[in-house]
């Protein structure tokens, strides 16, 4: 009913605040070629346990997260801006 | 009053009296009574009939596991069905009436299912209605569905206020009986936020109905003296008449309380009923135990009840259970129960054992039957006898009460929501929680601890050592020593008597017998998920409260094995059910959904709009003038004088974006599939943005206000998820690069002013001069108005394809502008217009919408092919937008199509067929993706995605609707139907 | 030259919730704050907290300067500013900062009284205990379906900034949220 992200910026929120996208996959460079952009539009794993995906605090601080979950068990054991895995600025 | 009240003692107010009325009777009761023990002190014991028998059926327990006593409560909108009457609260005026009785109570024709039994057993449904196939939606689902059910639901609207909050604790307590207080002071006066919730009306629990002492003090006086204490503390909260009834992922705990439940008159602007989400840091589930019926012959007669419910009615609502009274027992809380009656005058015929050995003390005088089995009890509507096998012989009791204790189960559900097993206790005769249950300690007889001294020390002790986990020193809350307190012996459990004559309910709700289990064993249904479904055990409202562990202990009975390897089926939320308005809360009626209001609105309504739900919005759709009949003749007008005056039009909806930071333009250029970087200061230029998987996803304009500062604009539609995508492009694909976007949708009021005198109206407020020379098509500019009171963002750009532009104003001025504009368009015919027209406007001139951008099209099949950029590195959509199949020449693409005839129409959605073909999928041509009626073309006109569209101009084909059994001949044709050459656009 | 006249406009802000009536009661009270200004900070992301000097901006008036989220904040007034106003702020912003005027795009309610933290809790998850939410502090949540800047600028008062067009449906959630304590003080009265 209630699971809780927390959001490294706002403290545990529930999810209605957020908005899922799915895998948290690395974007290929434009010259990668049509096997790895096929992979990257639409190909997902769809695994039991560990899963690592982007969600957006769309209610409020409005930073995209990497949120690490575990599918069957639901725990979830952490979130990061998504800017700071990338060598970005959170 | 009635015999069976007790003169003294008992936690009721003899000076509250409170009527109510049941099946039209009525009736009288105190405050601090239950429904249920209500009817008792009335004398009323037959409460109800049960669902597949329609056996009579009285009161089982006194608390929420209860099977038998559901009846319904309150008229019209605030008619409850399957109200437990053991939790409802009395109340001055409540109506109450008994269900599944036709046409009376005490009289109840279904009653003949019970003659009916040998037919009516476990998988009677699997077998009997399998033939003829054709019965079964015809005959028997209708038939069934008319007899299945207990209470009828109202088909009228609940008028009452519901509502949802959270809350957030370092320590949730769930229980507040003795563990759970203990647990609830230990950790208050440590300073631990603390919440504290119980089902019933008082905290207190068991030792509500309980007659130890404590420190020399009465039990029900340590619960009043405790909760006392605890609402002294503000970091504790109490939360009464709520129940925990789920745990979920996070620690976060569902609960609903209810507030109003328990009133005559509701207090205005307070819910009936509130949800609430408990985030806990920790949590103590401390509910107790319950105790466990005995199967044997005639146990659900009215006047059979478990020896706590008993306890329970006398101890706390001075309710005596009859003038002689049985106890059926396997461990020593009978004795208790026993000794209870006899001081309360009560006559004890026996007390019956089922254990042989051992001599537990403390029953009082009553004669003790050791090794005694109550084999079946008698009687109809009440109990008239019970027949105990004692030693190979029988006896017969005449009694018209009965006690029955097969002893504790504690209340683990909870402990299990989140995917745990319950683990079998051979020590305990019981299922306790699972082991791995992290941020939920279980206390007291929930955690299978069994004397009252016992669980005060197991609740203070947990709650002092998880608040040490929490950084709190505490000291366990100490009570003083315990007086006359039972062993909590938990005894052997006894699943079934042998030698029953009568049915033998398990499950009482669901009319389960101890013959269908032993029926579902036989024909290979032993497994305990699978006989749950053969036979309909703990499938009822209670789901199994009571029922369940018996059926365990009979399918281990009958398959030779442990309780262990049978195991139990699944617990899940919700504890015990929970109202629709509870989970609704306040999102009903206006509260459910926002709405969101243009800043001209309220310029849109004064100019007699009618509005039409697009999302969120309230959007002006079109302006009836005097003497117009139908909507059409509205927006035919105001398409028409667009064209030939002016007309101006609410556009504030759109998504509006800011765009700052050194690497802006750079940005821009990677999220549209056209080129951004070199788009010259002050103008604006029309942007595609793709997909990655090439197809469009939204268009719309960004205009350069400055070096690194853009202004975007987004369809209506998709401005959150626009936003949302560039927020993700900015950081999680190019943090690298500094942009800075900011949502600005609600700070402009947005105005199109088009038509061939827009400059001339315009110029009445822009104190710059707007010339054609001076601001060209896809100019885009802040400029000042009315003589520099406001400043203002002026944009050339047009969707109708007239001399157009796009004014933007602070919100709030909206309408002050709005207003000077008409004012100044009067003479110039000026006239509001809508979105149906500004609908109607684009299709006219071809531009292309949601419609046509539908997630199915890329560029190409708009004709915007040149403008993806061939030379671009990158950009969203870049990799697969030219991929095979993408590009295929055969692909669906942007044409016009108008009727052949004038005077015929088609509609949005009709496919495409070549002349002379039938309507197969292997003909279809393509579809309609946009219609309406041209004041200008005279004629219906549409946008249409066809096979080789741009290519069949002037080819005469059908438009067919299947669904309206419609076919038009029509013609192919360019899709821009108005000024192809662009001149009205570029005066 | 214009071909028209220019008539003598009377250039007024309506206001967003001018319509709506302040609720009193012992335990809550709601108003509508003046649409003064509300000055949208963009810093770089990761860049330094320039909230201290953002507070010399705004000359260190109380709460004047609230958090939005990381490298983002809002400056705020009850003070209308008019165009060469707002200029004039955005032009003093540190360097690298960029400004948007949302002075107009968002609304300001004040809810306030001892029941304050109970009637929010019935829309928004943040955790409202001082200990977690002291006076000053700001974020950015959902209150029911609607979300909106959130501050405390008292012990029991908070200030809700919601997106213009959802004002009126966030104040009608709002009187309802506070149902309860309002209206059972006017059966009393």
């Amino acid at each position: 009913m209630a699971s809780l992200i927390p959001c490294p910026h706002c403290g545990r929120r529930p999810k209605e605040e957020f908005t899922i996208r799915g895998a948290a996959l690395e974007r290929p460079g434009p010259d990668a070629g049509q096997a790895a952009w096929m992979d990257y539009v639409y190909l997902r794993d769809n695994p039991r346990g560990a899963y690592r995906e982007y969600w957006h605090h769309t209610s409020g601080c409005r930073r995209w997260l990497v949120v690490s979950r575990n599918t069957a068990t639901h725990d979830v054991t952490g979130a990061e801006d998504a800017a700071a895995g990338k060598g970005g600025k959170a | 009053m009635n015999r069976l009240r007790l003169s003294t003692g008992g936690l009721i107010d003899r000076s509250r009296p409170l009527s109510f009325t049941f099946d039209g009777r009525k009736m009288q009761g105190f405050a601090g009574d239950t429904l249920a023990s209500a009817l008792l002190a009335n004398g009323q014991r037959l409460v109800g009939r049960s669902f597949k028998y329609h056996r009579p059926r009285g009161i089982l327990t006194a608390g929420a596991a209860e099977p038998n006593a559901l009846v319904t409560i309150g008229r019209d909108g605030r008619t409850e069905p399957n109200t437990r009457a053991t939790v409802q609260e009395l109340y001055d005026g409540l109506v109450a009436r008994s269900q599944n009785r036709w046409p009376s109570l005490d009289f109840d024709i279904g009653a003949v299912n019970g003659m009916l039994s040998p037919f009516l057993g476990a998988g009677f449904y699997y077998k009997t209605f399998m033939w003829p196939a054709d019965f079964w939606e015809k005959v028997y689902e209708p038939v069934i569905r008319k007899a299945a059910g207990l209470g009828r639901a109202t088909r009228e609207a609940d008028p009452d206020g519901y509502e949802k909050c959270w809350a957030h604790c370092d320590l949730l307590i769930i229980g507040a009986g003795p563990a759970g207080l203990a647990a609830a002071l230990t950790a208050g006066r440590a300073g631990l936020r603390v919440i504290l919730a119980d089902e019933g009306a008082l905290p207190g629990g068991s030792l509500l109905s309980e007659t130890a002492t404590i420190g020399d003090r009465p039990a029900p006086q340590l619960a009043a003296d405790i909760a006392a204490e605890l609402h002294s503390l503000p970091n504790v909260r109490v939360l009464v008449r709520t129940t925990v009834f789920g745990w979920y992922d996070g620690n976060v705990f569902g609960a609903v309380e209810r507030v109003q439940k328990h009133v005559a008159e509701l207090r205005a602007g307070a819910p009936v009923e509130r949800l609430w989400r408990i985030a806990a840091t920790q949590a103590i589930l401390a509910t107790g135990s319950e105790e466990r019926p005995i199967v044997f012959g005639g146990n659900d007669i009215p006047g059979v009840m478990t020896a706590g419910a008993m306890r329970t009615y006398l101890n706390r609502h001075a309710v005596a259970p009859g003038k002689s009274v049985a106890v059926f027992t396997t461990n020593d809380s009978g004795y208790r129960l026993a000794a209870d009656l006899e001081a309360a005058g009560v006559g004890v015929a026996a007390i019956i054992d089922s254990r042989r050995e051992g001599s537990p003390v403390g029953g009082g005088s009553a004669r003790v039957i050791k090794g005694g089995l109550v084999r079946d009890a008698k009687g109809g509507k009440a109990l008239a006898g019970v027949t105990i096998a004692v030693d190979g012989s029988n006896e017969t009791l005449d009694v018209d009460a009965l006690a029955m204790s097969g002893g504790f189960s504690p209340v683990i559900h909870l402990a299990c929501h989140r995917g745990g097993r319950p683990i079998w206790s051979d020590a305990h005769g019981a299922f306790l929680a699972p082991q791995d249950t992290e941020g939920l300690t279980l206390a007291g007889s929930a955690a299978g601890v069994g004397s009252l001294s016992a669980c005060l020390a197991d609740g203070a002790g947990h709650a002092a050592r998880l608040a040490g986990l929490l950084g709190r020193a505490a000291q366990p809350a100490v009570f003083g020593p315990v007086a006359g307190e039972g062993t909590g012996d938990a005894g052997k459990p006894l699943w079934s008597v042998p030698g029953i004559r009568g049915k033998a309910f398990v499950d009482f709700q669901n009319d389960v017998g101890l013959k269908d289990l032993k029926l579902a064993v036989r024909e290979g249904y032993g497994h305990v998920e699978l006989a749950k479904r053969y036979t309909t055990n703990g499938m009822a409202t209670d789901q199994g409260k009571l029922s369940n562990i018996n059926a365990i202990g009979l399918l281990a009975e009958a398959r030779g094995v442990s309780p262990a390897e049978v195991g139990t089926t699944t617990f899940r939320p919700f504890y015990t059910p929970v109202s629709f308005g509870a989970l609704t809360g306040a999102s009903h009626g206006k509260h459910f959904q926002p709405v969101r209001k243009s800043p001209l609105h309220d310029w849109a309504a004064k100019h007699g709009a009618t509005f039409v739900e697009t999302g969120l919005w309230y959007r002006s759709a079109w302006f009836p003038r005097a003497g117009e009949k139908t909507w059409r003749e509205s927006v035919d007008r105001e398409v028409r004088n667009v064209r030939l005056n002016a007309g101006l039009c609410d556009v504030s909806m759109l998504g509006k974006i800011e765009i700052h930071g050194r690497d802006a333009a750079e940005f821009l250029n990677r999220v549209y599939a056209n080129a951004f970087l070199k788009l010259p200061l002050g103008r604006a230029r029309y942007g595609l943005m793709l997909r990655e998987d090439g197809m469009i996803y939204d268009d719309g304009t960004t205009s350069r206000l400055g070096e690194g500062h853009f202004f975007m604009t987004t369809t209506t539609a998709y401005a959150a998820g626009v936003m949302n995508h560039l927020e993700f492009c900015a950081q999680a694909l190019w943090p690298d690069l500094d942009v800075r976007l900011a949502s600005v949708t609600d700070q402009w009021a947005q105005m199109a002013i088009a038509g061939p005198k827009a400059r001339t109206i315009l110029q009445a407020i822009v104190d710059e001069d707007i010339s054609g020379e001076a601001f060209p098509f896809l100019a885009a500019r802040e400029v000042s108005l009315f003589g520099g009171a406001l400043r203002g963002r002026l944009f050339r750009i047009s969707f109708s394809g007239e001399l157009a532009y796009e004014i933007a104003v602070p919100a709030g001025f909206g309408e002050s502008v709005a207003d000077a504009l008409m004012e100044a368009g009067e003479a110039h015919g000026i006239c509001a217009y809508g979105i149906e027209a500004l609908g109607v406007l684009r299709i006219e001139k071809g531009h292309v919408t949601h419609n046509e951008i539908n997630g199915t099209v890329v560029p190409a099949d708009l004709g915007f092919g040149k403008m993806v950029s061939p030379t671009k590195a990158d950009f969203i959509g870049k990799a697969m937008v030219h991929r095979e199949g993408l590009t295929a020449p055969d692909r669906l693409r942007l044409v016009g199509v108008k009727p052949l005839d004038p005077a015929a129409t088609f509609r949005t959605g009709a496919h495409i067929l070549a002349k002379g073909t039938e309507a197969t999928l292997e003909n279809d041509q393509g579809y309609v993706s946009s219609s309406a009626f041209s004041p200008h073309v005279g004629s219906t006109i549409g946008l249409a995605l066809v096979r080789n569209g741009p290519e069949r101009h002037g080819e005469e084909i059908v438009v067919w609707n299947g669904l309206m059994g419609e076919t038009t001949p029509a013609v192919l044709c360019d899709p821009v139907f108005v000024d192809p050459a662009n001149e009205k656009l570029h005066a | 030259m214009p071909e028209i006249q220019i008539p003598a406009f009377r250039v007024a802000s309506r206001a967003a919730l001018g319509s709506k009536t302040a609720l009193r009661s012992a335990g809550i009270s709601i108003a509508a704050l003046p649409e003064g200004h509300v000055i949208h900070v963009l810093g770089e992301a990761g860049g330094p907290d320039l909230a201290p000097l953002l507070r010399e901006v705004t000359g260190g008036r109380p709460h004047a300067v609230r958090t939005a989220g990381p490298a983002q904040w809002f400056l705020v007034g009850d003070e209308a500013l008019s165009a060469a106003g707002v200029a004039a702020i955005l032009a003093a912003l540190p360097p690298g900062a960029a400004g948007v005027d949302q002075s107009h795009g968002r609304v300001r309610i004040r809810i306030e009284g001892p029941m304050v933290e109970r009637v929010l809790a019935k829309g928004t998850a943040a955790d409202l205990a001082p200990a977690a939410f002291p006076v000053g502090h700001s974020t950015t949540t959902l209150t029911g379906h609607i979300a909106a800047h959130l501050t405390r600028v008292a012990e029991d008062a908070f200030e809700l900034m919601v997106l213009r067009t959802f004002a009126e449906s966030l104040w009608d959630d709002l009187a309802t949220m506070s149902g309860e304590y309002v209206l059972q003080a006017a059966d009393r009265a």
